[in-house]
């Protein structure tokens, strides 16, 4: 991973009022006075730095420079601030002309903002800005020197394409800005600030297009960020309990995620709006569809034919990833019968020697396979090739020859996990549904299935992404945008009449 | 949840269709088998074009007001409000309990003989409460997924059973009339989506008559698919056990691939879910929108009373499979009342008035 | 949350409690492939052959006067958790047929666990032997049915063609299937006449 340092060239400006107690306005506070209770608001934290400054002056003027260890260019710091401030002479200036002074002859930096609160002064330096404060003066200013380390822009792992971008969102909430107004020139793009977390203090944007976008979804979204009453938001995901409808199902994710500029770029042109949150790379999409899960970039990319025959083997896979292992329990469990001839004597004979019954031996290697996914994400590197061999050859080989599972089994689930992955934003779901279906088929035979089948159904078209029902295209049916759904149509049909999400049928909010 | 927006009336029909089409699954013919295709095509239209009949009130009220039965009756006269829940509270759970019974026998007898059938309709009951409690407009949806599983379980059923079509008997017209009112009775048996529509159409929006009449076109060519094939694949074998559908999804294959039945069982149990949530959502409506998931409880505890009763009540049980008594039923919920309260009610009819 | 998993947790311990019990767990049931019928002794022999890989067939033979008395016996008493479900071809002895196939046809087809599409054919007492010698033989047999069917779709080969012939009236008699050790197995069309089965 390649890390750079860079300077922010964009200036921050905030706006919320931020809110902690014990801090006062500064302005009739002495230097001395305001610096104690800085340090005493940060409890004397180490990465708070106060450079205190005697300036050339007749009067005796005093200053500080406040900033956050880490998070400024200390080179630029000298080079803008620094330097000319101590350079410069004010004669017998008072702390007010002093500040004028500054603001017009003597700082370099292009990047310049006047606060007049504690509050704000907080949440500049926590920015990673330099707060300059003189005694006297009730204003301070706040100078755009940012800089520190970040990932680089790098192709997101979790959305890999053939043909596309290999760009990827990163951390900072600027760059990840700068990536979707280079994709979108239209003055129509649009970046709108908020602040969330009460602690954290945490920058969002919502970012839309005006003229695509509806005022009424807009709102709502607005709505519900400033409902939400987190003391620290640290990723979107934490946001995405608050954007999801009230009172509908949660299986299903009515939020979108995305790591990857163009997609969310082609989201925002369907009217779509995004909800980038500094310090993450995932950003937020909404309102989410269940179509959209299996919709890539690349098959945006590709002919129409393949694109169409991925799609459809996009669904085939969710489906096997759904049901193929509790459909395999409750055909061994209650109903043999339904096996054609020859794999009815192979799975009888397979299952005849384990000791398990195929309920308790599906649940079981299904859960295996959990385990070993999960401990091969958080596993060093290094051994997850030992992790591979001991879950191919132990888990796998090793209990079939040794007859505590069966051939079989194992194979109905190695199939099921590999098909959850064509859809991975589906993933948690899918593992909620699979086991449920398991468990349904076991007990219930296919009876159980179709009948979790039909609630769950039920449950998604009851779903809701900010007003747009979840299964929109499918029910309710819309002919107009099934062609990218089932199949993705030529660019020059999708492209004439793009369907703009406020436009699905039965939208509550337009 | 969307439970006031308004959906299109042809996604209400396509469900009402789907519930006229899955009569024919649990249905087990009491018809003559002497009586060739032809006359059973005869009584298949005479029925149909009975239950068109049942149709006409709800369909009156619906253009002419706006609104269904029972919300103008809410609006116009609320002193009559009660009886009018009473009455229809009482056809709804009769009726669900009517596509209950067969249900949950066909399961016992074909799929899990040592099963109890209260169990099942316990099981099936519940889901109906959750689907129910969603609305009106979600279970149209699931309508939707439902017509696709449906036309892909027909497609099985009939196509595998295309390799038994023997023409050997079958096309001729026997049948004297007592056999033709009895055949065109058990045909008008679909009639009951009449009182659904009349109930639930409030919901809708874009509502045309010939809907109503392409859904009753449908439903009498899904049944003369099937009675084709009962006649044609089955022959007398159909008459040998009970639920004929059944048997044709048995004999459907494709070279050594059988087993269509098991696509039967999952067709029939989500139709009478479909079913029975939609009458759960109509007596909800007709009890009142306030506390609904309430009254829903209730009224599916009722069901399963019934049910239980008619399991073990012999009696209890032929009145409420009866096919007459339930046409008859209808006739009263579907044409007699919304009649009796058009005229003797003396309602304006007109929707400028009624909406003022 | 809590109230949903106590009520999801409620709804699982009743149905592991009171859920189907039904289960034919596939490793357990005894899946019947064929059964043939021949003169055994005094009466009937009614023999079950089991689904299988092996190269010789597994087979239990169970004396009765009828299918369903056989079927009845051999769940008792030979084979606990036999399933018909996936019976793919009746053989009949020549010698036998007469005598059982109305009744067992007529039981056949007021069970629902019988595929009617089952294969049904009338076998020389030699091809019956040679069955229960090997199990290549009765995947030859139902090739042998396929063919014939699809050369001359008037014969019935199916249990579902041959009740409905027998319950035909008027009719003189219908084509079946027969099977001939003397010609290799070569399958052949055989006239039978309604009336010689009694009722």
């Amino acid at each position: 991973m390649i890390t750079v340092c860079i300077i922010y060239p964009f200036p921050l400006n905030i706006q919320e009022k931020c809110s902690y107690s014990n801090i006062g306005d500064f302005m009739n506070d002495s230097l001395k006075e305001l610096l104690s209770e800085l340090k005493q608001t940060f409890a004397d934290s180490a990465d708070l730095t106060v450079r205190e400054l005697s300036l050339r002056s007749d009067t005796g003027l005093e200053a500080a420079v406040v900033t956050m260890e880490g998070m400024c260019d200390k080179e630029q710091l000298g080079q803008t601030v620094l330097t000319p401030l101590l350079s410069f002479d004010f004669g017998r200036d008072s702390g007010e002309e002093a500040a004028d002074a500054v603001l017009h002859s003597v700082l370099a930096s292009s990047d310049i903002i006047e606060f007049s609160d504690e509050q704000q002064l907080i949440s500049f330096i926590t920015s990673g800005f330099a707060a300059l404060v003189i005694d006297g003066c009730a204003r301070g200013f706040a100078i755009g020197v940012q800089g520190f380390a970040f990932r680089s822009v790098s192709e997101p792992e979790s959305e890999v394409v053939q043909r596309g971008s290999r760009e990827g969102f990163t951390e900072p909430l600027r760059v990840n800005m700068s990536m979707l107004r280079r994709r979108i020139k239209s003055p129509d793009l649009v970046f709108e600030q908020m602040t969330v977390g009460s602690d954290s203090q945490t920058q969002l944007m919502l970012c839309y297009l005006q003229n695509k976008a509806s005022p009424a979804l807009l709102d709502t979204l607005r709505k519900r960020l400033s409902e939400c009453d987190l003391e620290t938001v640290l990723a979107s995901g934490y946001l995405s309990d608050y954007l999801e409808d009230p009172g509908t199902s949660r299986l299903f994710s009515g939020v979108g995620i995305s790591e990857r500029p163009d997609t969310v770029c082609g989201k925002l042109t369907e009217g779509r709006i995004a909800v980038i949150v500094d310090g993450t790379p995932a950003v937020i999409t909404i309102p989410h569809l269940f179509v959209e899960e299996f919709q890539g970039v690349d098959d945006y990319s590709n002919r129409t034919y393949y694109a169409a025959f991925i799609r459809v083997l996009k669904y085939i896979a969710f489906f096997a990833s759904v049901f193929l292992p509790g459909l395999y329990t409750a055909l061994a469990q209650f109903h043999p019968e339904y096996f054609p001839t020859w794999i009815l004597i192979q799975t009888s004979e397979a299952l005849s020697k384990t000791p398990l019954p195929v309920t308790l031996e599906v649940l079981m290697m299904t859960f295996v396979y959990e385990v070993m996914k999960e401990a091969g994400l958080r596993i060093p590197k290094s051994l997850g090739h030992a992790v591979s061999i001991v879950g191919a050859l132990v888990i796998g080989e090793s209990a079939v020859n040794a007859g505590i599972i069966s051939a079989s089994t194992l194979m109905v689930v190695a199939t099921a996990a590999i098909c959850s992955y064509v859809t991975s934003a589906l993933y948690p779901p899918i593992m909620t549904l699979r086991f449920v279906f398991i468990i349904a088929g076991g007990l219930l035979g296919l009876w159980g299935i179709v009948l979790v089948t039909a609630v769950v159904i039920i449950s998604m078209c009851a779903k809701t992404s900010l007003g747009v029902p979840y299964m929109s295209s499918l029910a309710p049916f819309s002919l107009r945008s099934m062609r990218d759904v089932f199949i993705r149509a030529g660019w020059k049909r999708l492209s004439d009449r793009t369907i703009n999400v406020r436009n699905f049928p039965e939208t509550e909010v337009r | 949840m969307q439970t006031k927006v308004a959906f299109s009336a042809k996604r209400l029909l396509l469900t009402l269709l789907l519930c006229s089409c899955s009569v024919i699954l649990l249905q087990s013919f009491d018809l003559s088998p002497r009586a060739g295709f032809l006359f059973h095509l005869i009584c298949i239209a005479v029925g149909l074009a009975v239950s068109f009949l049942f149709f006409i009130p709800s369909v009156v009220i619906r253009v002419r007001t706006g609104f269904d039965f029972p919300t103008l009756v809410h609006r116009e006269s609320p002193r009559l409000s009660p009886f009018i829940a009473v009455f229809y509270g009482a056809y709804f759970v009769y009726t669900a309990v009517f596509f209950l019974l067969p249900y949950t026998d066909m399961f016992c007898k074909k799929y899990f003989p040592e099963t109890s059938p209260c169990f099942v309709a316990a099981l099936l009951l519940i889901s109906c409460v959750y689907a129910a409690a969603k609305g009106t407009n979600v279970i149209t949806r699931f309508g939707i997924f439902l017509f696709v599983f449906a036309l892909i379980a027909n497609v099985l059923m009939m196509g595998g059973s295309v390799s038994s079509l023997s023409f050997g008997s079958g096309v001729v017209l026997n049948g004297t009339a007592d056999e033709l009112f009895r055949g065109a009775l058990y045909f008008v048996t679909p009639a009951f989506i009449a009182v659904i529509f009349g109930f639930l159409s409030g919901f809708t929006k874009n509502f045309r008559l010939r809907q109503v009449v392409l859904t009753l076109i449908l439903t009498g060519v899904k049944y003369a698919a099937i009675m084709f094939f009962v006649c044609f694949a089955l022959g007398a074998y159909a008459y040998r056990q009970e639920y004929q559908t059944f048997v044709l999804s048995r004999v459907a294959h494709f070279g050594i691939y059988s087993g269509i039945e098991s696509v039967y069982l999952a067709l029939t149990t989500m139709s009478v879910f479909l079913i029975v949530s939609l009458f759960l959502c109509c007596v909800g409506k007709s009890v009142g929108q306030s506390g609904v998931l309430k009254h829903i409880i209730c009224f599916a505890a009722v069901i399963f009373t019934l049910h239980t009763c008619a399991v073990y009540l012999r009696p209890v049980s032929e009145l409420l499979t009866d096919t007459a008594v339930m046409v008859g039923f209808t006739f009263i919920a579907a044409v007699v009342v919304p009649c009796a309260y058009l005229i003797f009610g003396r309602v304006r009819l007109d929707k400028k008035a009624v909406g003022a | 949350m809590i109230k949903k998993l106590s009520a999801l947790s409620l709804i699982l311990i009743t149905l592991a409690l009171v859920g189907c019990k039904d289960s034919r767990r596939i490793e357990n049931a005894a899946v019947i492939e064929n059964v043939s019928v021949d003169r055994g002794g005094e009466g009937i022999l009614y023999t079950f052959y089991l689904l299988g890989s092996g190269d010789k067939p597994r087979a239990v033979s169970v004396p009765a006067a009828s299918f369903e008395e056989a079927c009845a016996l051999a769940e008792e008493a030979y084979i606990p958790n036999l399933s018909l479900a996936k019976l793919e071809l009746l053989m009949l002895s020549e010698d036998v047929y007469r005598e059982v196939m109305r009744t067992d046809v007529e039981y056949i087809s007021t069970q629902s666990s019988f595929s009617p599409i089952a294969y049904v054919t009338l076998c020389d007492r030699e091809t019956i032997r040679s069955v229960e010698k090997d199990s290549e033989v009765q995947r030859l047999i139902e090739r042998q049915l396929v063919l014939l069917k699809k050369n001359n779709p008037s014969v019935c080969v199916d249990y579902l063609s041959i009740f409905n012939n027998l319950e035909r009236k008027g009719e003189e008699g219908f084509y079946v299937a027969q099977i001939s050790s003397k010609k290799e197995l070569k399958v052949s069309e055989m006239h039978i006449y309604s009336k010689n089965i009694p009722k």
